[in-house]
């Protein structure tokens, strides 16, 4: 495992202070931060800032995206998720299904769908968990049959984000049936249009009653073998560098930054107490810190390098880091939670408190990621 | 990693690997000093990187000398090895006093020190009581950082004219307590302090040091742990099958990229100066490493790791000394929350979002 520092060039520093000047005209001062990269859906704020290069950075220009680096998609990234701007519509496209297109896609898939991703138009929902199968993925259940001219898929996905906004769905599922000792053959990702007919998508509430989280039914679906991602059969490989993609960015250690800004400006300040202000250099120490592993595993990744275990060790330590600032925040603050406190620091610590939980389940959970890691040291 | 940065590393590693060895280390803790060690890491200007080479240094620069005390820490050098250069050395070069042929240590300055200089030119004189200074005892001299009259001092104090009362950290490293009463000192053993050479300078470079070596230190505990939690069988299996043990590997992993990363970063930007933030982020990062990297590490041992043969006590007991030298991490998040703070909440992000910066 290697992580080198980094130093960022003053091309890659004026990108940043483009988008903050970006960001500080396009949020009003009193705004209210989102919470991480699903805290607010907002595609006129997604296409507006497509208009300015920054979604689908790192395709190429000829699918509509702007050759950049993964370092310079890591600081667009780092300063809108600082700032609690409303990425929530095309980050998962942006992030995750815009780069497995451009690896397995067809050159009409490419086509098709990377264009619209780099306008902040097309928005993609992940069709992973099912009922039964969350951490062993391997063991979906949804199936795709052959028919004419395509496939025919039925099944249930759940916990699926937005999908009641968003425009498709990558799904992963079983297109011949399961070996015995090798679980992971057999597994295929199609391409499913969330309009499609036979889709039906019902909401699961999360535990405030927000509406996020689906359940998308899918029976009979038909899927047109141009909608086939990558390989059939290569879905179990697919689907875990995409995973490998999705780990270590800075949406998985700032998610509850804006938290700590709030307490700094409605807080103490200069009058902080020694036990405040250890609370906050405590905190600033390690973002600092957990942000220079990361920015490095952008750096590996512009330089072609596999970062795999280097990025579940930044999830696994970020993530805990978010739900770990919540809880100190809370101490310091000495309040009782109230989602309509009128404070926008209270209020955003109540909604943090509630939706902290999931940072160490999406994506991997902290127990999976830390055995994808240890296999990695024990190497 | 520059060409010279990684021979230095390397021709450090050989050295210590040859005359640093687990037992070089249990013989240095019983006796106090290891002079073979101490010789061949001087014969080899080790001591003296980052003290420029017209002041009789080994020149280099702070990144150089914080690169050599993360392999010192790996090996748990019982050397004064940051005290000499980064410390010692850097106030006698900035002052223009001479560097010292054998061991230099110098005050940390600790609450109740006392360093008094009167006189003047051609008729110094010193007494002092100052506490907690690394293998004190040892040392040919020790730096001592003063006001007499207005004015500051660099002094380049003889422990020969000390009286020495030893004190030693957990692992068994000497801190020794040493007093001067009223002691004529030479002219070429005072000399005024150049701006910027003073006790918060000097307690950076401290930190800085011991997160380097508390960074050198974990990246051998994480070896440690993870050869033998593979080797060891309970139950049928290597105990490193285990997903509770998985656990504490990658914590160690974890705390000790960290501390290892910051510790870079903070020594990178430190051109020619150790930078406060940098430094207080890195050691308060580097301070908790070692305390979760050495729980988990001892959780995962289990009993070997309690006993004085097994290299992991000597490092974990070097983890619990380092992480307090210099300012805890308590003290470090205090510092820095308190500056944070003062600054207020719309600086908070673009003074996280920095790194290293391109020389």
């Amino acid at each position: 495992m290697q992580f080198a520092a980094t130093t960022l060039s003053s091309a890659e520093e004026s990108l940043r202070a483009e988008v903050r000047e970006f960001l500080a005209a396009e949020l009003p001062p009193d705004h209210r931060p989102a919470l991480g990269f699903a805290g607010r859906h907002d595609p006129a704020f997604s296409r507006r800032l497509a208009a300015r290069g920054w979604v689908g950075m790192a395709l190429p220009p000829k699918y509509g995206g702007h050759g950049r680096s993964a370092v310079e998609r890591f600081i667009v990234a780092e300063e809108l998720l600082a700032a609690g701007a409303p990425v929530g519509a095309h980050f998962v496209a942006d992030r995750q299904t815009g780069p497995a297109l451009l690896h397995y896609g067809t050159e009409e898939q490419r086509r098709r769908f990377l264009p619209g991703i780099a306008a902040g138009e097309i928005y993609f929902s992940l069709g992973m968990s099912e009922p039964d199968s969350g951490s062993d993925l391997a063991s979906v259940r949804t199936r795709a049959t052959r028919v004419d001219g395509g496939w025919a898929v039925t099944g249930t996905k759940v916990w699926t984000s937005e999908a009641h906004h968003n425009h498709f769905f990558a799904v992963l599922c079983r297109t011949s049936p399961m070996e015995e000792g090798n679980k992971h053959a057999g597994l295929s990702q199609l391409i499913v249009d969330l309009q499609a007919d036979g889709v039906n998508i019902s909401p699961i509430p999360y535990l405030d009653g927000s509406h996020h989280f689906n359940e998308v039914a899918l029976e009979d679906v038909f899927v047109p073998d141009d909608m086939v991602l990558g390989e059939i059969g290569s879905g179990w490989q697919q689907v875990t560098s995409e995973l490998a993609y999705e780990r270590s960015g800075p949406d998985r250690w700032l998610s509850t930054f804006p938290v700590l800004r709030e307490f700094l400006r409605e807080g103490p300040g200069k009058a902080a107490s020694d036990e405040e202000a250890t609370m906050i250099g405590r905190f600033a120490a390690r973002f600092w810190a957990i942000r220079q592993l990361s920015l490095s595993i952008a750096r590996a990744l512009d330089a072609g390098q596999a970062p795999v275990i280097e990025a579940a060790v930044v999830k696994e330590v970020g993530t805990r880091f978010e739900q770990d600032l919540v809880e100190a925040l809370r101490v310091a603050a000495e309040t009782e939670l109230d989602q309509g406190s009128g404070s926008l620091f209270g209020e955003l610590l109540a909604e943090a408190v509630i939706t902290s939980p999931k940072y160490t389940l999406q994506g991997g959970t902290t127990e999976i990621l830390r055995s994808v890691a240890a296999k990695g040291l024990g190497r | 990693m520059s060409e010279d940065r990684r021979m230095l590393t390397e021709v450090a590693t050989s050295v210590l690997r040859d005359l640093c060895t687990p037992e070089d280390v249990v013989a240095a803790e019983a006796s106090g000093w290891s002079e073979p060690l101490w010789s061949a890491l001087a014969e080899a200007g080790f001591p003296y990187v980052s003290v420029p080479e017209e002041a009789g240094g080994s020149g280099g620069d702070v990144a150089d000398a914080v690169a050599l005390l993360r392999v010192a820490g790996r090996f748990a050098a019982p050397v004064p090895l940051a005290e000499a250069g980064l410390l010692g050395g850097w106030a006698l070069a900035a002052a223009g006093l001479p560097l010292p042929e054998g061991p230099l240590s110098v005050a940390v300055g600790r609450p109740g020190d006392r360093v008094d200089l009167t006189g003047g030119p051609g008729g110094w004189r010193l007494t002092a009581r100052v506490q907690r200074v690394p293998w004190g005892g040892r040392a040919e001299r020790v730096v001592l950082l003063t006001g007499s009259g207005g004015e500051r001092y660099v002094v380049s104090a003889p422990r020969g004219a000390a009286v020495v009362e030893p004190g030693h950290t957990l692992a068994a490293e000497p801190r020794d307590t040493l007093s001067w009463d009223d002691v004529e000192l030479p002219d070429d053993a005072v000399a005024a302090a150049p701006g910027g050479v003073d006790g918060d300078a000097l307690r950076l470079r401290g930190a800085l040091g011991r997160a380097a070596l508390i960074s050198g230190a974990l990246e051998r505990v994480a070896e440690l742990t993870v050869r033998y939690t593979g080797e060891r069988h309970q139950f049928g299996r290597p105990v490193a099958r285990f997903q509770a043990v998985q656990a504490h590997l990658v914590t160690i992993a974890e705390e000790a990229h960290l501390a290892g990363l910051a510790t870079e970063v903070a020594a990178g930007n430190a051109r020619p100066d150790p930078v406060f933030f940098d430094v207080a982020a890195a050691k308060a990062v580097a301070s908790e490493a070692a305390t979760v990297a050495a729980r988990a590490s001892h959780q995962a041992h289990g009993a070997i790791g309690m006993t004085k043969e097994y290299e992991l006590g000597q490092l974990s007991r070097r983890l619990w000394s380092w992480r307090d030298e210099f300012g805890s991490e308590r003290y470090w998040s205090r510092e820095l929350g308190r500056a944070l703070a003062g600054s207020g909440a719309d600086e908070l992000w673009p003074r996280i979002s920095t790194g290293l910066v391109s020389a």
